[in-house]
């Protein structure tokens, strides 16, 4: 069984809402869940929707035509109609006019009854989404009628519901994370609104300084003093804190940065997704230094990947860049088992106990400034030699994660969130490809180059105009991927299960 | 006995500088606060860029050699993650009043408990002396005029509500000595301005140096906006009062 749900209307109906509410019915069941979510930027009106898909099997994405709209307004019916799959079901806020606000409610007790749910389900989910509303759902679901009758099975799974910024927030502090600066920005916003509601439970303190630039700067304050820190910030508002990375780069105080992508260039298109920041996360900075590099594709990688991440900044002392999108940082996903995480501890020496310095100048050992030609020269061999022993450090850590057909030699290549929808179309469709998430992208694996050795036909999906993962791919193995073997989006959205099927399906015979 | 917390780096301020005067009254400050109970290793000194910020390698204390411009939010950030450190900022009035002006603000609003210690010598120096937002009106740079009026910086941190600002003659090393002191042991964020020439690309400042006179030690706030008028960074006439301008209770 595989459904999708749309549920539209305007900024404001609580759609979002209503759409995790839904979500949680289903995945208490057993039932795997990806909620995406589309909306504009604005705060009230426009039209906003999210697209449910609900599968006895596991999945994360979903597909543009969908089987049931929930509209909360006359303008979705009228926006989506050339989505609607064949003896779709349409259920619409007309009926329900004098409930107001509450229509939101009266439409998924609706859906819900379609698909069997009892009046237990709802109040159960209710309890922690809706408590003030119960007595209005146990009254609605007694009134709502409906006609078709979907039978609801009792799967035997245990699945949490999360984001991807509710994971990376997790994962963080089950590493042990003390100290996270942000600056509002979408899609990382999110990330910080997290950190924010779980500080008063944890050891956790949340910072939002004046700007982009106070935050790194406060940020590699706090990481001097002892502290294991991150900052978040998307876009524009990492631009602004290059010269920090750099500073972090000279100075070697480890940090940790989110960098969630949206389309740019520029304000770009705020609440839409975008894979075109891969090329600023490994370039950005003045100056030669070493980074880390790494993007996950999904929650469960980005908790034990975060993970990782601390471990690597606080390890080599270099800026560890956590590369992510809107749509894996705002999309719902499924996941059965939070994995277990080492605390990660300070080792290096902090100022209070010992008297140390650190320099955004080239500089001595002992942290004093230097203009030596052979100590620059050293320094810098210093530096890059990182790259090295981080290299051989990452190829333990699965820098790269396989699936679908290993054996198959049609090979296709992605990072980030991309990886969901491949992974469901080569496990649902009988296409023979295998599919090769790069998740450390600097330093770049050597395992990369031997898939492509046993590759026949390589072809690449990402977001970005410019097919920035081929070039990084050329640079580091010498293999260009053919112009016709990518296939690229760039329109905002995310690849959807049944588009990108059909383009695969083109491809590879 | 006093303890040398000097480095072996070699000083590359020009011969007659008076940063020399104020690593001393610096160095006498902290020698004073280890006397008294302090280690070397709880204080934790934040630098900028610029002439003033070569401090950092002249004393042996922890400390971080930042950005221009961002000394304050690194100094914050050090104070908020180690609370125990005692946090000394240095700046120079181009990090501080121009690239970092921003932080300025936001640090006298949050109140974090450390000093500022702003070197004001009214000019970019080490970059070869292009003006600063504190660079006199009509002072000629390369026979051009500069046409702005300056900044007041005692009034910008006076409007913020700023709970210690205060103002040093280096040349009076025990003086800069009590003030900067006092700045460490008051507890929230404290702003100290330092008038200095640049014996290179600000010498005529030396006609500031006559103006100089000491203030009692003043805790009234309408006291404080009268001080802080007396002198418009300009005028080569007006009394500049030195001390501590203000210090709420």
């Amino acid at each position: 069984m595989k459904y999708h749900i749309l549920i539209g209307g305007k900024a404001g109906q609580g759609i979002n809402k209503i759409s995790s509410f839904i979500s949680k019915l289903f995945s208490e069941k057993g039932y795997y869940i990806f909620n995406y979510r589309d909306y504009q930027s604005l705060i009230r009106g426009g039209h906003n929707f999210n697209i449910i898909c609900v599968s006895e099997g596991k999945i994360s994405s979903c597909e543009k035509k969908i089987d049931f709209l929930v509209c909360l307004d006359e303008r979705t019916k009228e926006i989506h109609k050339e989505d609607l799959k064949k003896n779709a079901v349409i259920l619409e806020a007309k009926e329900f006019e004098n409930l107001k606000i509450d229509v939101n409610i009266a439409l998924s007790i609706k859906l819900g009854k379609i698909f069997s749910f009892e009046k237990k389900d709802f109040l159960k989910i209710a309890e922690k989404e809706f408590p003030n509303k119960k007595d209005l759902i146990s009254d609605l679901y007694d009134k709502i009628e409906t006609k078709e009758k979907l039978p609801l099975k009792k799967l035997n799974k245990n699945i949490e519901l999360i984001d991807g910024s509710k994971s990376v927030a997790k994962g963080s502090i089950e590493s042990g994370l003390n100290f996270y600066l942000g600056y509002p920005m979408t899609p990382s916003t999110s990330l910080l609104n997290y950190f924010k509601e779980y500080e008063k439970e944890n050891s956790l303190r949340v910072l939002q300084p004046e700007s982009e630039i106070s935050v790194i700067n406060t940020a590699l304050g706090i990481s001097f003093s002892g502290n294991l820190v991150m900052v978040g910030t998307s876009g524009g508002g990492f631009d602004l804190m290059t010269e920090g990375l750099s500073f972090a780069g000279q100075s070697e105080i480890p940090l940790v940065i989110y960098l969630a992508s949206r389309p740019g260039p520029s304000t770009g298109v705020p609440t839409y997704t975008s894979q075109g920041d891969l090329n600023l996360a490994l370039f950005s900075g003045h100056g030669e230094f070493p980074r880390i590099v790494l993007s996950p594709g999904y929650p469960e990688q980005a908790i034990k990947k975060i993970n990782e991440s601390f471990f690597l900044a606080e390890k080599f002392r270099v800026p560890v860049i956590f590369l992510t999108e809107k749509n894996f940082a705002e999309s719902l996903f499924s996941l059965e088992k939070f994995p277990k995480l080492k605390k990660i501890k300070i080792e290096r020496e902090i100022p209070g106990e010992q008297i140390v310095k650190n320099s955004s100048y080239e500089h001595l050992s002992n942290g004093e400034t230097t203009e030596n030609e052979e100590q620059i020269k050293e320094n810098n061999k210093k530096r890059i030699k990182k790259e090295k022993e981080i290299l051989e450090e990452i190829e333990k850590m699965s820098p790269i994660e396989i699936f679908g057909k290993k054996d198959s030699k049609n090979l296709i290549f992605c990072f980030g969130s991309t990886v969901n929808v491949i992974k469901d179309i080569l496990t649902y469709e009988k296409i023979d490809a295998k599919v090769v998430q790069i998740i450390y992208l600097k330093p770049f694996s050597k395992k990369i180059k031997e898939e492509i050795k046993k590759s026949k036909n390589i072809f690449i999906v990402e977001q970005n105009v410019t097919s920035q993962l081929s070039r990084l791919i050329k640079e580091n193995t010498l293999y260009e991927i053919p112009e016709k073997n990518r296939i690229l989006k760039y329109n905002g959205r995310p690849f959807f299960y049944d588009e990108l099927k059909e383009e695969l399906k083109k491809r590879i015979k | 006995m006093t303890k040398d917390i000097s480095t072996k780096s070699q000083i590359t301020w020009c011969p007659g500088c008076p940063n020399f005067l104020i690593l001393e009254a610096v160095k006498r400050v902290i020698n004073e606060l280890i006397k008294e109970g302090n280690k070397q290793e709880d204080f934790c000194i934040v630098t900028d860029i610029g002439c003033n910020s070569k401090i950092y390698d002249y004393l042996n204390l922890s400390g971080v050699y930042g950005l221009h411009g961002r000394a304050v939010p690194l100094a914050e950030g050090i104070k908020i993650g180690n609370p125990k450190l005692k946090v000394l900022a240095f700046q120079g009035d181009g990090g501080a009043y121009a690239e970092g002006i921003e932080h300025l603000i936001h640090a006298i609003r949050k109140n974090t408990d450390i000093s500022l210690i702003i070197h004001n010598n009214e000019a970019f120096s080490l970059t070869t002396g292009q003006p600063t937002p504190t660079t006199p009106f009509g002072k000629k740079i390369k026979n051009e005029e500069i046409k702005l009026e300056p900044l007041n910086p005692i009034k910008l941190a006076l409007s913020l509500n700023a709970k210690f600002v205060a103002r040093c003659n280096p040349y009076d090393i025990e003086d800069t000595k009590r003030i900067i002191k006092k700045s460490i042991l008051f507890k929230g964020f404290s702003f100290v301005e330092i008038i200095q020439k640049c014996l290179i690309f600000s010498p005529e400042m030396s006609i500031f140096e006559k103006n100089f006179y000491k203030i009692e030690d003043n805790k009234r706030l309408e006291n404080a906006w009268e001080i802080a008028n007396q002198w418009n960074y300009s005028s080569t006439e007006q009394k500049i009062p030195i001390g501590i301008i203000y210090e709420k209770n």
